[in-house]
């Protein structure tokens, strides 16, 4: 009998209870940023614009634009200011608009 | 004017009807055909997992199919390139009705490709979509999510979040 067979008999049913149960592995999954307001100045949001490959940024005067759907958590934003952006941890992100999906995050950092 | 306003809360009143009645349709059991229009196969990777045993979509009644008339549901995946137009709309027209449209990934969505004479760079201005799921590629979890959503078991919950934070980023 393969190994693998009698470790799965120990551990049981591996299905995933998600939907009813949240899934222990979501965490590990790569997840679009979440930018602090705070810490976004002018300047810090064109970097982060002119970083991001698949045009998911884009500044509209005082306001990031962030648009989820074209994210693709590549990271870049996170590795350029990381004082500014974090994970945000969401994977369940599906939209049944896309405008649900733009997200509009204002510049309050003081500029430097 | 009157007469309008009463048109239109039956036009109302009817959509929602017929929309509780597709609901109910779907709710228990529906067949889902994937149609790739220039992905990279990422998107169709993950896809595939979802019939893994750890994911297991059947437990939830999706089920897939490789014929468009036996499909319920059209899960679009890559930018829509131009030389496929034509087979989406056709794939498209073949679902009876009623039918969901998903699109799944950064591409689909138009996120990746800007148009350009090769790609439309996105799937919604060839196919009315129902359900939007982001990801470069969306997870499993991120999928099943997603199907649940466009059949009305689930409601989305990205329309509530702001992707600010208020600490230290993590």
């Amino acid at each position: 009998m393969p190994l693998w067979t009698l470790r799965g008999l120990r551990r049981g049913v591996v299905t995933t209870r998600y939907p009813a149960r949240p899934d222990p592995s979501a965490r590990l999954l790569p997840t679009p940023p979440a930018f602090r307001p705070d810490m976004l100045t002018p300047g810090l949001a064109d970097r982060l614009v002119s970083v991001c490959p698949s045009r998911a940024l884009a500044r509209d005067g005082d306001m990031l634009v962030f648009d989820v759907g074209a994210c693709t958590a590549c990271g870049r934003c996170r590795a350029a200011a990381p004082q500014a952006a974090g994970a945000s941890g969401e994977f369940e992100l599906a939209a049944t608009a896309r405008e649900h999906l733009i997200k509009r995050i204002p510049l309050g950092g003081r500029p430097a | 004017m009157t007469s309008q306003a009463s048109t239109d809360q039956a036009v109302a009143e009817r959509s929602e009807e017929l929309r509780r009645t597709i609901t109910r349709l779907f709710g228990r059991s529906l067949h889902i055909r994937t149609l790739d229009t220039g992905s990279c196969a990422s998107c169709e990777q993950e896809i595939r997992l979802l019939a893994a045993p750890h994911y297991d979509l059947h437990r939830l009644g999706f089920f897939f199919t490789p014929a468009p008339r036996h499909a319920d549901l059209l899960m679009v995946t890559g930018p829509m390139v131009r030389a496929f137009e034509n087979a989406a709309r056709k794939t498209y027209d073949a679902i009876p009705d009623p039918k969901v449209v998903v699109a799944t990934g950064a591409c689909a969505l138009g996120g990746v490709y800007q148009p350009d004479p090769f790609t439309r760079g996105g799937v919604g201005d060839t196919l009315p979509v129902d359900a939007w799921i982001p990801g470069c590629p969306p997870s499993p979890l991120a999928l099943l999510q997603g199907l649940l959503v466009a059949v009305g078991r689930l409601a989305g919950k990205v329309q509530d979040l702001d992707f600010a934070l208020n600490g230290i980023p993590q």
